[in-house]
């Protein structure tokens, strides 16, 4: 069996997002503590880590649906300024309706299962203030395609599709505005294998042709190693190991990570 | 001039008023005091609701509107509402009410005692058929007991909070004339606590009970035990302009208490009303249990019933649905044929 | 000197039913609905006289603005001799002594359940609205709580994606009456469950509108030459009711909105809805010495 790898990117510009000292307590418990994560424009980073670990906490952080005790948030963009955790409610839906995409592991999250499939990819251009309804429609159909959704089912509500086609009815929502930064949230988690394998496909080929930032977070390492670029190691909500993936993959230096690698192999 | 013709309104509401008031005939003082002396519950009830205390008014409102609760409780809260307010009364203590009836549930003895009271609820359930056959129905007297109980009992969860089972709610150092009040100010949410309670008080019986017994059944998180339940007399006492307090008079009240075990404490719900109506105060103290950390939209969410269980709202609008409505109508009805036309133009074979 | 020298007899009811207490509080609700236009205010909303669901909203406000020389209008479904238009009517005379009329032209003060007159409206004129549910988010977010921090956010992507599903559905918006509308640009209201015909009547108009929800406890207002722009996509106009085409068969009117009446033979009949402008049409034709007002409408189309 040969493998083919993607030739390797030099990383020469400054990071796209930046969260720095990043700490969250969740009553007595510490859900994540001082973590600090680079993502470069273009690359795929892997958050790896058991449940509980914080990887979604974080992950949910850099939604704004969570902010920190103590840290902070940029993104290197035009007109996004500051520290993203101190935006008010107004400013914090703006930007990540236009700014940030997300694919959530339980679809209820991120789709309203009642409506048409065109229409929740809609809604992200609705909130963008888009006004005219064949563009909506366009827009919709050519996101929906994008993640090679099938389109003779364009206005069957999420609710009648399988699982991996309700993934993929979030991936258009989320790429519909063409983010800046797409988070997915254990993607494939719950899946069958196949499917599995088909929605990574995808994800994959949209970050080629697209070159969408993206950043993803499972337990699952086989899913971090087909994705990622780079690699942080996540462990009661301490980051305990980053670098290149296969750098991570060939050569666990953490204790952890070295288990863990093992573990999969 | 045919269409001029038409204009019955003003007659037609006219006579239907006549109609439904000649079937109740005259209305005399003697009616409202045979109301007052033979339906005290149904009173109590039209009270609470109206969140109004005043035997008189009340058994008036049920004489004149024919014992239609629903309007006799919306009767009562329109001239409450022109009232004005003169004095906030006093607070009342648990162990200063006269107590008639105390019962917990929580232990089979407790301090003061369990005190039965005034109660059918070990009576059979039978009907007196002898009083339509001409015999009267005598209630047998009461034996007065050999040691009369005490008037006043020191509360139960106050035992409970001096053995560290409970924690009980702070008191509130609210100015009177500051204290939230539900009938000059919209409802909003999170309600304040003072609103929250307002509203339980004048809830529409039927309504709490319905949706206290979905908590009670397993919609809600808690099952309630009773700790306490009281139907008594308070005294209402008010500051006179120049300072001296005076009673004004008692009230008829019933409160309730219920709690169950959250971790290593006892959580309490609590509810009270103006006269007595047991099943209403176990209903709303089960659903004042229940509310905190309710998921939005569920029953026992402090905003959907303290929304639905308004009797006067709630009634309303249900009553309204017999409005002509043929505006909206027609206005969907052209939507629908537009709609209609439009998909079986895109049906039409392509010929 | 005595006690009763110095106070007043006691009154079974306050002028205009309502205590000043009540008045106070909707004369500033009024006027903070007023300053923010299409916002939704919570005020009290005492009981009134009159079952919640029937006006009690528009009552209050009625009560309110009246004096004894109002002139009063009331009607329902466009109509002044409906059942509860008159039982409201009949409530206001004779709770503040006001004067009443079943003209559009003569009234001061016009309460209006579901409709708002042909006839156009001029500054000096106050148009209450009745409103059932005053939260045009209902259908999205039955949370009231949450719906006030959408409006807050004018947070309104749910609101679009509805009438955008009912495009993808049916091949138009569904929504009949109750037509969600954009107020000044910024609050998204319901204009009461008026017909779709009657909402462009509200843009820019040169009256006031007060639209009271008495059982939700909201009030809220579009100001004269307010803009007042219904939802609808660029490329998806906003229809009214196809009624242009119509005519009254009693009055010989056309080109306003009609209520359609079922005949025995299956086909229908149409009367005009605004019925105090039918009559006047009939007692012109009759000869009597009648003013038709400038309407809104003419030769059923909306002008501008």
């Amino acid at each position: 069996m040969t493998i083919v790898l993607d030739a390797p990117r030099i990383v020469i510009t400054r990071p796209l997002m930046t969260l720095k000292n990043v700490s969250k307590s969740y009553g007595a418990v510490q859900a994540v503590r001082d973590a600090s994560v680079e993502v470069f424009p273009g690359e795929v980073m892997g958050i790896v880590g058991e449940s509980g670990s914080g990887k979604s906490t974080l992950l949910r952080m850099m939604n704004l649906e969570d902010t920190p005790d103590t840290g902070s948030y940029t993104l290197d963009l035009p007109d996004v300024q500051g520290n993203l955790f101190e935006l008010d409610r107004f400013a914090r839906r703006m930007l990540c309706a236009t700014k940030i995409g997300i694919v959530y592991q339980n679809p209820h999250l991120g789709l309203l299962m009642n409506h048409s499939s065109s229409g929740n990819v809609a809604e992200r251009l609705l909130v963008a203030g888009e006004r005219r309804f064949l563009v909506l429609r366009d827009k919709a159909q050519i996101a929906l395609e994008a993640s090679e959704f099938p389109l003779e089912r364009l206005d069957a509500p999420p609710i009648e599709l399988s699982g991996g086609m309700q993934q993929r009815v979030q991936l258009a929502k989320a790429i519909a505005l063409e983010p800046a930064l797409l988070l997915l949230d254990e993607p494939t988690t719950g899946l069958d294998v196949s499917v599995q394998a088909l929605v990574l496909d995808t994800l994959k080929r949209l970050q080629q042709d697209r070159q969408i930032t993206m950043v993803i977070v499972s337990h699952d390492l086989g899913v971090i190693r087909t994705m990622a670029d780079r690699v942080i190691v996540m462990r009661r909500g301490v980051v305990v190991e980053s670098g290149l993936a296969d750098q991570i993959f060939q050569d666990p230096q953490h204790p952890y990570t070295q288990q863990l690698v093992h573990a999969k192999l | 001039m045919a269409y001029v013709a038409t204009r019955g309104g003003e007659r037609a509401i006219e006579q239907a008023e006549r109609l439904f008031r000649a079937e109740m005939g005259t209305i005399t003082p003697e009616r409202i005091n045979e109301i007052k002396a033979a339906m005290p519950y149904l009173v109590d009830r039209v009270m609470g609701e109206a969140s109004l205390y005043d035997e008189d008014i009340a058994a008036l409102a049920l004489a004149q509107t024919g014992g239609e609760l629903y309007e006799a409780v919306l009767v009562l809260r329109a001239w409450r509402t022109t009232q004005p307010r003169l004095s906030v009364a006093d607070p009342i203590e648990q162990d200063a009410l006269f107590t008639h009836r105390r019962l917990s549930a929580a232990f089979k003895d407790i301090p003061g005692g369990q005190l039965l009271g005034p109660t059918l609820d070990y009576s059979h359930r039978l009907l007196a058929t002898q009083v339509l056959t001409g015999e009267a129905f005598d209630p047998v007297p009461v034996e007065p007991a050999a040691t009369p109980a005490p008037a006043h009992q020191p509360s139960v969860s106050a035992w409970q909070a001096a053995n560290d089972l409970v924690d009980l709610p702070k008191g509130d150092a609210t100015r009177p004339d500051d204290i939230p009040d539900i009938t000059r100010e919209p409802l909003l949410f999170p309600s304040k606590r003072a609103h929250t309670l307002q509203s339980l008080a004048r809830g529409e019986t039927g309504g709490v009970l319905a949706l206290g017994y979905a908590a009670m059944r397993g919609y809600g998180q808690a099952h309630p035990t009773v700790n306490e339940l009281r139907l008594a007399e308070a005294e209402i006492v008010v500051t006179h302009p120049k300072g001296t307090k005076f009673s004004a008079g008692r009230v008829k009240v019933s409160q309730a208490e219920v709690l169950s075990k959250k971790d290593e404490k006892l959580e309490l719900g609590f509810a009270a009303t103006l006269g007595w109506n047991e099943v209403k105060v176990i209903a709303a103290a089960t659903l004042d249990l229940n509310s905190a950390g309710a998921p939005k939209g569920s029953a026992t969410e402090e905003e959907f019933f303290l929304y639905h269980t308004e009797g006067v709202e709630s009634s309303g609008f249900c009553i309204h649905f017999k409005l002509p409505h043929y505006v909206t109508f027609q206005s969907s009805l052209d939507a629908m044929r537009d709609a209609k036309a439009r998909s079986a133009q895109q049906k039409e074979p392509a010929q | 000197m005595s006690l009763k020298t110095l106070t007043r007899d006691w009154e079974p009811m306050s002028y205009g039913f309502l205590d000043a207490s009540a008045k106070r509080e909707l004369r500033r609700k009024m006027l903070k609905a007023v300053a923010v236009p299409g916002c939704q205010m919570p005020y009290a909303s005492r009981e009134v006289p009159m079952a919640r669901g029937w006006g009690t909203g528009g009552l209050q406000v009625s009560l309110t603005l009246i004096n004894p020389k109002t002139c009063v209008k009331v009607i329902d479904q466009g109509a002044d001799d409906s059942v509860n238009a008159a039982s409201i009517r009949s409530f206001l005379a004779k709770v503040s002594g006001a004067p009443t009329t079943l003209d559009t032209l003569k009234a001061d003060l016009i309460q209006s359940r579901h409709r708002i007159p042909e006839e156009v409206l001029r500054e000096d004129q106050v148009l209450v609205l009745q409103v059932p549910n005053p939260e045009p988010l209902r259908s999205v977010q039955p949370n009231m709580s949450i719906a006030r921090q959408m409006h807050a956010d004018a947070d309104y992507g749910r609101m679009w994606l509805q009438l955008y599903e009912q495009i993808v559905r049916s091949g138009r918006i569904m929504q009949g009456a109750s037509y969600p509308s954009m107020v000044n640009g910024r609050h998204v209201m319901t204009p009461s469950p008026i017909p779709r015909w009657d909402v462009p009547k509200l843009n820019m108009a040169k009256h006031l509108t007060i639209l009271s929800a008495g059982r939700e406890k909201r009030i809220f207002a579009v100001p004269p030459y307010t803009r007042v722009e219904p939802l609808v996509f660029d490329d998806v106009p906003y229809k009214v009711e196809d009624h242009a085409k119509l005519t009254c068969n009693r009055s010989g009117a056309r080109g306003f909105f009609m209520n359609e009446i079922p005949q025995e033979d299956g086909s229908s009949t149409h009367e005009i809805s605004d019925s105090e402008y039918g009559v006047k049409a009939i007692r012109r034709t009759e000869g009597d010495d009648i003013v038709l007002g400038d309407t809104w409408y003419k030769n059923g189309e909306m002008s501008s």
